[in-house]
Parts: structure tokens; C-alpha cells; sequence
């Protein structure tokens, strides 16, 4: 694999995280972070729409109008969420989740990521590194959703994947944890974390 | 190719939606099937939670099949009434009345414009001898709608459960999510008697001295969804408006009136009274019956 296709997949996971690096989709970063399960059903929901919407888009992108290629990608990003969000809706296993979810799902086409990358890197690149980029948009954010909701799950319900993990041992959930305030705070330590490991993103 | 031309951004553009369209429509009318299972499956583990088989959380473990098995074993009797209490008509035992059955009926009740037939509205009767009424109005954001049970005296809440479609998490969504709203309706009162059958009331419901919630036919609002918790009280009022000649009529013959109280002399009453629950307990409030010797009002029937 050349080295720029290596830099499109690890640079969002790490470096140009789009949640701890370039603060995209923070608001749906602390609403769907209570429990594991929601956190690893939206990060998938989020992975599959970016990276088939950036296909789809870079496929097209010598076709389309200039004129109204937001409006273009809108159309493509709206109709990958809405088969997201029927499908989830139709298997028994999802269901509940689609609708813990709720407005979540529907909200991923006003995602930052979404656009942002269709319009910075879709345009303008060939339709298999675009797919990459997507996914691994999708993978970054899924990935801090996944470490935050770990942390939520486990000190604000004493549970993981809804198995009783620390209430085995007495432990008395924390209220402040499942609280969006504290998926916040938990977003700071991250960030915290990698811009200690990371110097260049520390500012002068 | 020029791609920035006027006719070609036309053609561009109506094509891709058509396509886009053709697709959801398809895919819409594939998986349609798959999701009113679900959500009928939903609609029962929703209905068995207000007829207190279970907390919603134990409900929603159990598969899709075992809902319906649970819901088909515990259903004695389901029928639909009119306004005046009426029965119209006995309904299959696997008919159940999800949101979108009752915005149709919500129509019918409110009148107006959108009323398309005379309102037909569902009564669930459980072998526990609850009766399940379901309700439904108009939230901050969108639809809510939730179903409500009564003990065998036709007036105390056994459960209750509501849904919505959007309200705001963490706030309105409480409705839904917080068990322990939920759990304020149990033990309370309706007043069937009056148009204002229950309150959710902003500011703290009336207490006794220790802090616990009267019964009577007020519960506390949610802090923080004052336009949730409104939209609630109007949407139980007039649906249990709708059924109030029902319960009025199905009251146990012994009690006559649908919120008996002991200190209400009521069934030596040689008129048609109605005790009507008040601020501190069941009491009755101004007797207006010449025969009534205690303080009881009295309702035209």
C-alpha cells in the first residue's frame, strides 16, 4: 500500500481525529454515549454513511453541476442515513436501539464529518481512497464515541453491553456520569491525553 | 462537458432525485412489513408495562415473538366504545392501537377539520382486572402518546407508559424514559366527574406533611419540559374525557360513585352523587343535592 493512501486511513484515526483534533460531531458524541451498544450502532451507522457517500459522490464527481453540488450531496447523504435509519428499524435486534437513538440517526446528515470530507476529499479524489477516507472518518469518530461510552456505561450503570460488570462487586452507580456534562468532561481528558503525546497541537 | 449549463444542472439534478426517491420509495415499501412487526411488538411491551406485568426494561429482554405469546395470554377482553361509553364492538385480541391508529382517532375526538368518522376508541381489559386506555396528543416537538391502566374501581391508575417521536433528551423525553415519572400516576385518582380529569401540575402537586404525593388527581410536571408536560395534560384529559362516560358506567355497582371515599356518606345518598377527588384526599367539596346531608357534589348524570 503507497504511503498517501497509509496517511488517508491512520491520519483521522489518530492525528486528525475528527472529534479530539478537528471537534466535529461533539453534540451527537454526548448524546449517544450512555450505553456501549448505542455508541457501537451509531458508529457504524456513521462509518457506513460516510464512506458509501463518499463513494457514490466521488463516482459522480466529474458530473456534477458545480452550481449545486451541495445540494447534490445533500440528496446522496440524506438517502444513506434514511436506509440507515429503515434498516435499523426493521431487525428486531436494532429496533430498540433505532429508537434509544431516536433523532440521532436522522441527525448524522447534518454530521460535520459527512460534508465536511465529501466536499474536502470526495470532490477531488478517485472513488477507492475516497471510500477510505470515509470509513476511516467514521472509524476516528467511532473510536472516541466508543472509548467515552466505555467509561459512561461502566461508571454511570456499573455495567458493559448491558452485563453486570462493577455492580457484581456492590458498586454504586454514579448519576453525574450518565449526564451529558460529564461525556464532556471524559471529551476533555481525551483531547488532554493525546495533545500531551501529540506536541505539535499544542499551541504556542 | 460543460456540467455548469443550465438545462444540463436541470436534467442533473431532477434525475438524481427521481433515482434517489425510486430507491427510499422501494426500500420503504420492502422493509414495511418488518417494521410494523416491531413496533406492534413495541406497542405491547407498552401496554403490558401500564398494565404492571413488568417493568418496561424486563419487557423489552423478551423477543418479539414472546411479547406477542405474553400479550395473547394475559388479554381478556378488547373492544371499542363511543363517546357516550357505548360498546361498538368487540376487536380482534391481536389488535393493538399504536401511534398511528390513535393520531386518526385523535382527530375524530377533537372534531374539526380532520375528523373523518365518529370516534371509535379502544378499551383493553388484562386478566389482572386492569382496564388499558391508550392516549394521545400533541408534545413540544412532535407526537407523544402513551397508554394508561385503571384498577377494577374504575378510577384509581394502575400504570402508565408514554412514547414520543421527538422530544428533547434529557428533558421532554422524561416522559419516556424515566420510570419514576411514570410510576407518580400509580395510586392516583381521575375524575371522570369533571372535564379536567387529571393535572400534571407545574410548582409541585399538593403533598401531605411527609412529602408524598396526595391521592388525588395531580402529579408533579417535569422540570425543565414545562411545554412536554403541558402537552401531556392536555393530550390525557381529552382522551380520558373521551372515556369518562365508560369508567362513570363501569364502576362497580357497590360504588356508585367511581371515587368512593370512607368519609363520604355517598351510598346513603338518595341521589345520584358523585364524590370527586379534592385536594387533600377524596373528599367532596359543596353538596349541591338537598338530600345530601355531608359535603358532596353533586353531578347531573
Amino acid at each position: 500500500m503507497d504511503a498517501k493512501l497509509k496517511e488517508t486511513i491512520l491520519n483521522p484515526i489518530f492525528k486528525g481525529n475528527p472529534i479530539t483534533v478537528l471537534v466535529l460531531g461533539i453534540c451527537s458524541s454526548l448524546a449517544v454515549t450512555v450505553t456501549l451498544k448505542g455508541a457501537l450502532v451509531m458508529a457504524l451507522s456513521v462509518i457506513v454513511v460516510t464512506g458509501i457517500s463518499s463513494l457514490i459522490l466521488s463516482l459522480l464527481r466529474n458530473t456534477i453541476p458545480g452550481r449545486v453540488r451541495i445540494i447534490v450531496q445533500l440528496v446522496v447523504v440524506a438517502m444513506m442515513v434514511i436506509l440507515v435509519d429503515q434498516i435499523l428499524k426493521s431487525f428486531e435486534a436494532t429496533y430498540a436501539i433505532d429508537k434509544q437513538l431516536s433523532v440521532y440517526i436522522g441527525l448524522i446528515i447534518t454530521h460535520c464529518i459527512v460534508m465536511g470530507r465529501i466536499e474536502a476529499f470526495a470532490l477531488g479524489n478517485k472513488p477507492w481512497p475516497s471510500f477510505l477516507d470515509g470509513v476511516a472518518n467514521g472509524v476516528g469518530y467511532g473510536l472516541i464515541l466508543i472509548i467515552v461510552a466505555f467509561f459512561r456505561e461502566l461508571l454511570g450503570s456499573g455495567t458493559l453491553f448491558g452485563f453486570d460488570i462493577l455492580n457484581r462487586f456492590g458498586y454504586v452507580p454514579n448519576n453525574l456520569v450518565i449526564l451529558p456534562p460529564f461525556a464532556l468532561i471524559l471529551l476533555g481528558c481525551i483531547v488532554w491525553v493525546q495533545r500531551s503525546i501529540q506536541k505539535d497541537l499544542q499551541e504556542k | 462537458m460543460n456540467t455548469n449549463n443550465n438545462v444540463y444542472t436541470v436534467i442533473y439534478t431532477t434525475v438524481i432525485v427521481v433515482v434517489v426517491a425510486a430507491l427510499l420509495a422501494f426500500v420503504s415499501q420492502s422493509l414495511k412489513s418488518k417494521q410494523d412487526a416491531n413496533e406492534k411488538a413495541e406497542t405491547i411491551s407498552q401496554m403490558l408495562t401500564a398494565a404492571q406485568y413488568g417493568t418496561k426494561a424486563d419487557l423489552d429482554k423478551l423477543s418479539n415473538v414472546a411479547k406477542l405469546d405474553k400479550y395473547a395470554q394475559e388479554i381478556d377482553k378488547a373492544f371499542i366504545i363511543n363517546l357516550s361509553g357505548e360498546k361498538l364492538g368487540d376487536l380482534p385480541l391481536d389488535k393493538v392501537y399504536g401511534s398511528k391508529d390513535l393520531k386518526r382517532q385523535n382527530y375524530n375526538i377533537k372534531g374539526g377539520a380532520n375528523k373523518t368518522a365518529e370516534p371509535e376508541i379502544p378499551v383493553f381489559i388484562f386478566k389482572n382486572g386492569r382496564t388499558v386506555v391508550p392516549i394521545y396528543g400533541a408534545g413540544l416537538w412532535g407526537p407523544i402518546w402513551g397508554y394508561l391502566s385503571f384498577e377494577q374501581d374504575a378510577c384509581t391508575i394502575g400504570g402508565a407508559y408514554f412514547d414520543h417521536e421527538s422530544e428533547t433528551a434529557g428533558l421532554g423525553a422524561k416522559i419516556k424514559d424515566d420510570p419514576s415519572f411514570q410510576a407518580s400516576f400509580v395510586g392516583e385518582k381521575a375524575n371522570f366527574a369533571d372535564a379536567n380529569v387529571f393535572d400534571i401540575v407545574k410548582g409541585g402537586a399538593p403533598k401531605d406533611a411527609e412529602g408524598k404525593s396526595l391521592i388525588d388527581n395531580k402529579i408533579d410536571a417535569i422540570t425543565g419540559a414545562t411545554m412536554t408536560s403541558q402537552g401531556l395534560d392536555a393530550a390525557i384529559d381529552t382522551w380520558l374525557a373521551a372515556y369518562a362516560k365508560y369508567f362513570i358506567g363501569a364502576a362497580p355497582a357497590a360504588e356508585k360513585n367511581p371515587c368512593q371515599c370512607a368519609s363520604c356518606p355517598c351510598e346513603e345518598c338518595p341521589c345520584d352523587c358523585h364524590c370527586t377527588p379534592g385536594q387533600d384526599g377524596c373528599h367532596c367539596p359543596g353538596c349541591e343535592c338537598p338530600e345530601c346531608s355531608g359535603n358532596m357534589k353533586h353531578v347531573e348524570e
